[in-house]
């Protein structure tokens, strides 16, 4: 135990004593423009409009105003860096809350247990919501994204691996190619897949190629987390092992791997979240199908985003209601995905903090 | 520099066991598989897409009809090309001010806290999927940019790229490039936060200590160190926004006629999105030219990632 540190005087941070009349003015500063605005909507302006010609304008002005009376001249360019910077950070959250919720709002109407369970035979774009759902689909998504993974997971650490532990002399080769693929377009991915095997007739649409085709998407964001979380390994501890007279792939196995195990764990979750909401490439590979195809070697597969594709495009309400739906499902597979990798890195920085 | 340098020594392992070496050449393999993957992708696009471009020449590019119903068949993707130019051009005009703001919000502005949430959110913005963005932008979103659109019309229609020829202002360029913007926020935001967090505090904190307020120390200290890993994360962006395909297909006109500037007109293009419109009922022969189109977008693309990639390695020397 140190000696308890001695208390900072209330005095040692000046800047932050803000006299009274300067709190006056923040406040007036934040609090005229918003009824200035509230004004103009309830005068009947339309809502952007206020906003970008009432409310914008009077709080640059009361910003630089309170600005300039707080701290002088350098106050006013301050306060319009302040201001346009919450601005614009606001316009992504309306942004953002407007798509999650509108997918929640309109997508809500249409879930019911069915719809979770049945298929799409013999629906048709108007039939009610009562009848038919996206299970198929559901396991379609599940078994193309999953054969996916069981590919690229493996290949992608192990090139993560190559470009941290090894000395390999093609490791700027492989990292810029692997950056380059991150920029691949998903229909040109789908396409590849197309030219490979179902123009030159080896096969018809089919699930497999969906997987295949969603895996040089996948590879550069598994490669490139595993990657991160891999470097993040104290280069101590191979050494440390290494000189207790490990060989380099027990070093691997039993050090580094288990340190790294949440970031790898990310990895995969964050590579699922790339592909499974990819729709091109499965319709150009896989097709669309009605029924239930739990095998992805034969026939053509649903999966939800060709399902949301394919009914949004036809236009009509209780079609567009189906869409959405799909839209919740997704984002609920997401949401799940995404709370499992936030939970594993919060484990992690837990339990390093529980050690020390 | 108050340590003193040492020397780095170069602590190799060297496969002795069997063992060692299977897992070695197990690494090696796999990321030789990487680079195979790509030289095949080029590869068979490239002999599917061949007769394309040996039957359309030059024209393929820069041409703007396409015709598969006379003989010889006219295959030319010049303003779908131009469209997915000016989309994500757009859409970065749209997507940068906001996506440096979020970053500097993060990093300079909020407290721990606030932070934390912040970036969790913007992380869930990247997660969203494209389909989903795009049903959003088709029912959601359009209607309220179309008001926004005749706005603009009405007030500005005298300059010219606020002028409309054909009076409809749904599915139009300034549409789509809302759409990408949406998309490609999230990826210029966590360049630019993780640039700005690396920053070396003491310089900023020497800044203010000289009395710089905030706008100077960000114009004179914090744009000149981070400005490079911006313009990569940027470019990096674009590359996304180049090759997005069907949030773009849902929201915009798909018309084979250059449109240079009129962005509110309901007359666009995108290359991936043509691929997508027009691979459901094609011919063996046009099959081959959107596989050429492919080539061409994933070429110009390359182009983009690779200036990304040298750019942001270049000014992040903190990663190797």
């Amino acid at each position: 135990m140190s000696a308890a540190p001695v208390a900072r005087p209330a005095t040692a941070e000046p800047w932050k004593q803000i006299s009274s009349t300067s709190r006056l003015r923040i406040a007036l500063a934040i609090l005229l423009p918003l009824a200035l605005g509230v004004t103009a909507i309830l005068l009947g302006l339309r809502f952007e409009l206020a906003l970008l010609f009432v409310f914008m304008p009077s709080q640059l002005i009361m910003g630089v105003i309170a600005g300039r009376g707080i701290s002088g001249k350098r106050g006013q360019s301050d306060a319009i860096l302040q201001v346009l910077v919450m601005f614009f950070g606001a316009a992504v959250f309306v942004l953002l809350i407007s798509v999650v919720w509108s997918v929640i709002a309109q997508g809500w109407p249409a879930m019911s247990w069915q719809f979770f369970s049945q298929n799409n035979v013999y629906i048709s774009s108007t039939t009610s919501l009562e009848y038919g759902g996206v299970g198929h689909a559901i396991i379609g998504t599940l078994l193309v994204v999953f054969l996916s993974t069981v590919v690229t997971v493996p290949l992608g650490v192990a090139t993560a691996v190559y470009l941290t532990e090894t000395r390999g002399k093609t490791r700027s080769v492989v990292r810029t190619l692997i950056q380059a693929l991150s920029g691949l377009p998903s229909v040109v991915s789908g396409l590849f897949i197309y030219a490979l095997f179902i123009a030159s007739g080896i096969t018809q649409y089919v699930g497999w190629a969906g997987s295949l085709a969603l895996i040089p998407l996948m590879l550069p964001t598994v490669t490139r987390v595993a990657e991160e979380s891999l470097i993040l390994v104290p280069q101590e501890l191979r050494n440390g092992a290494l000189a207790l007279g490990a060989p380099a792939w027990r070093a691997f196995a039993f050090v580094t791997l288990p340190a790294a195990k949440s970031g790898l764990l990310t990895a995969v979750l964050l590579g699922i979240a790339r592909i499974i909401g990819e729709t091109a490439p499965l319709l150009i590979t896989t097709f669309a199908a009605d029924s239930t195809n739990p095998n992805v070697f034969n026939g053509p597969i649903a999966t939800l985003p060709t399902y949301l594709y394919q009914f949004a495009a036809t236009g009509y309400e209780t079609s567009i209601q189906r869409a959405w739906g799909a839209a919740l499902v997704i984002l609920l597979l997401v949401a799940v995905l995404f709370i499992a990798a936030r939970v594993m890195t919060r484990t992690k920085s837990a339990s390093k903090k529980g050690r020390k | 520099m108050s340590e003193i340098e040492r020397e780095r020594r170069n602590l190799r392992a060297k496969p002795f066991s069997k063992a060692d070496r299977r897992f070695y050449r197990t690494a090696t393999w796999a990321a030789n598989s990487s680079i195979v993957l790509v030289s095949l992708i080029l590869i068979f696009l490239g002999i599917r897409s061949w007769p394309a471009f040996q039957s359309q020449g030059v024209g393929f590019v820069f041409g703007s009809s396409w015709n598969t119903s006379v003989e010889p068949i006219v295959m030319q993707i010049g303003p779908m090309l131009w469209g997915s130019i000016q989309i994500s051009l757009l859409g970065l005009l749209i997507a940068v001010p906001m996506a440096i703001s979020i970053a500097y919000f993060i990093v300079f502005m909020a407290n721990k806290t606030i932070g934390r949430i912040v970036t969790t959110l913007v992380d869930l913005l990247a997660a969203l999927p494209s389909i989903v963005l795009g049903l959003w932008g088709l029912l959601v979103f359009s209607p309220v940019a179309e008001g926004w659109a005749t706005m603009l019309n009405q007030a500005l229609g005298f300059i010219p790229i606020f002028a409309s020829n054909s009076g409809n202002l749904l599915r139009s360029p300034f549409i789509a490039s809302w759409v990408v913007a949406v998309m490609i926020v999230p990826i210029i935001a966590s360049v630019t936060r993780e640039i700005f967090s690396q920053l070396d505090r003491e310089l900023i904190n020497a800044s203010l200590a000289l009395g710089a307020g905030r706008w100077s120390t960000f114009r004179m200290v914090i744009m000149p160190t981070s400005f490079g890993g911006i313009i990569g994360g940027i470019l990096l962006a674009m590359g996304r926004a180049l090759g997005e395909t069907v949030a773009i297909f849902f929201v915009l006109n798909l018309v084979f006629d250059y449109n240079w500037f009129q962005i509110l007109d309901a007359k666009g293009g995108s290359v991936a999105s043509m691929i997508l419109a027009k691979f459901g009922e094609a011919s063996p022969a046009e099959v081959s030219g959107l596989m050429a189109a492919g080539v061409v977008l994933f070429v110009v693309t390359l182009v983009v990632n690779s200036i990304a990639s040298y750019i942001v390695a270049k000014a992040q020397p903190w990663r190797r």
